[in-house]
């Protein structure tokens, strides 16, 4: 339950960056001063919040160790 | 060679695909790979995109075709092509006294410690006033413009030290050096944009030979 509410989250931040960065790709493609409006309020704006739930899923969202990943990592 | 912006543009593309396989396959976090993949693409690369972003942004604010480009600054732009030496700007513009490519920023930074910074700012907001204020039917510096500007490329030149002008009398040297007697609202050089008589003027286009002489040399 636990590792489908972080797989969740992860959509959602990525999705949410994914857009930022799409929006950002677009700024960059045109040089005027409403590109860099573009840039910095979807854009960065939509990442920054994609990331911000990404850190807050980290630290909130409680995973079960996945026995056979760490007993392979040693 | 790569440009920067070819790289900038490469890392968001690499960033979006990563981003995309995140999106359509949450569940590979569930392995070690997969949590340093959703890290690296929703943490790092994301980041490191902007900033470089937002460089290449500030780069690109400080050309003169950026600055030109609103409608309310054609004709400032114009007047970089105005044939006639008085004109102060045009003349400097012409003559490659400044960058033709950051004629605009080139001489209206503040060269002080944190000069480029406020620039910024100011353009943060000439762009709140362009889409959410009124802009005004004159346009003004927001100070008087500072001697200090002009004398980021002028001191020190012979032309300007040794100036008849310049020397005329005791201390008006020191004066204009000390942003007391001021090199445009004194009479001396005055002309600047003067966009509302552009319809009068002759402009100079760099491709025109037969114009290319006029207003180049002083």
């Amino acid at each position: 339950m636990s590792a489908t509410k972080m797989q969740r989250r992860v959509r959602v931040s990525s999705a949410l960056v994914l857009l930022g960065m799409t929006v950002e790709l677009v700024s960059l493609l045109w040089s005027h001063p409403t590109a860099f409006v573009l840039f910095v309020l979807p854009g960065a704006l939509l990442m920054a919040l994609g990331i911000l739930l990404y850190l807050y899923s980290l630290v909130t969202v409680s995973e079960p160790i996945d026995n056979t990943e760490a007993h392979r990592s040693f | 060679m790569i440009s920067p912006t070819a790289i900038l543009i490469g890392t968001i593309v690499v960033s979006i695909i990563l981003l995309g396989l995140l999106v359509s396959r949450p569940s590979i976090t569930n392995t070690r790979a997969g949590k340093v993949l959703a890290f690296v693409s929703i943490l790092l690369f994301p980041v490191l995109a902007t900033s470089m972003g937002v460089d290449e942004h500030m780069e690109r604010s400080k050309t003169t075709a950026f600055c030109t480009s609103c409608h309310v600054m054609e004709k400032y732009g114009q007047s970089l092509h105005v044939d006639d030496a008085s004109y102060i700007p045009a003349a400097h513009f012409q003559n490659n006294r400044v960058p033709r490519d950051k004629t605009c920023y080139t001489c209206h930074t503040d060269y002080t410690l944190y000069g480029g910074f406020r620039s910024k700012l100011r353009g943060l907001r000439h762009l709140q006033v362009q889409y959410f204020g009124k802009i005004p039917e004159k346009i003004e510096l927001y100070n008087a413009y500072n001697n200090r500007e002009c004398l980021h490329c002028h001191a020190g030149a012979r032309s300007f030290e040794e100036g008849a002008t310049h020397n005329m009398e005791d201390g008006r040297l020191d004066a204009i050096k000390l942003n007391i007697l001021s090199c445009l609202s004194t009479g001396c050089h005055d002309t600047v944009h003067n966009v509302t008589a552009l319809h009068d003027v002759k402009l100079w286009s760099e491709n025109n030979k037969d114009k290319s002489n006029g207003g180049t040399n002083k």
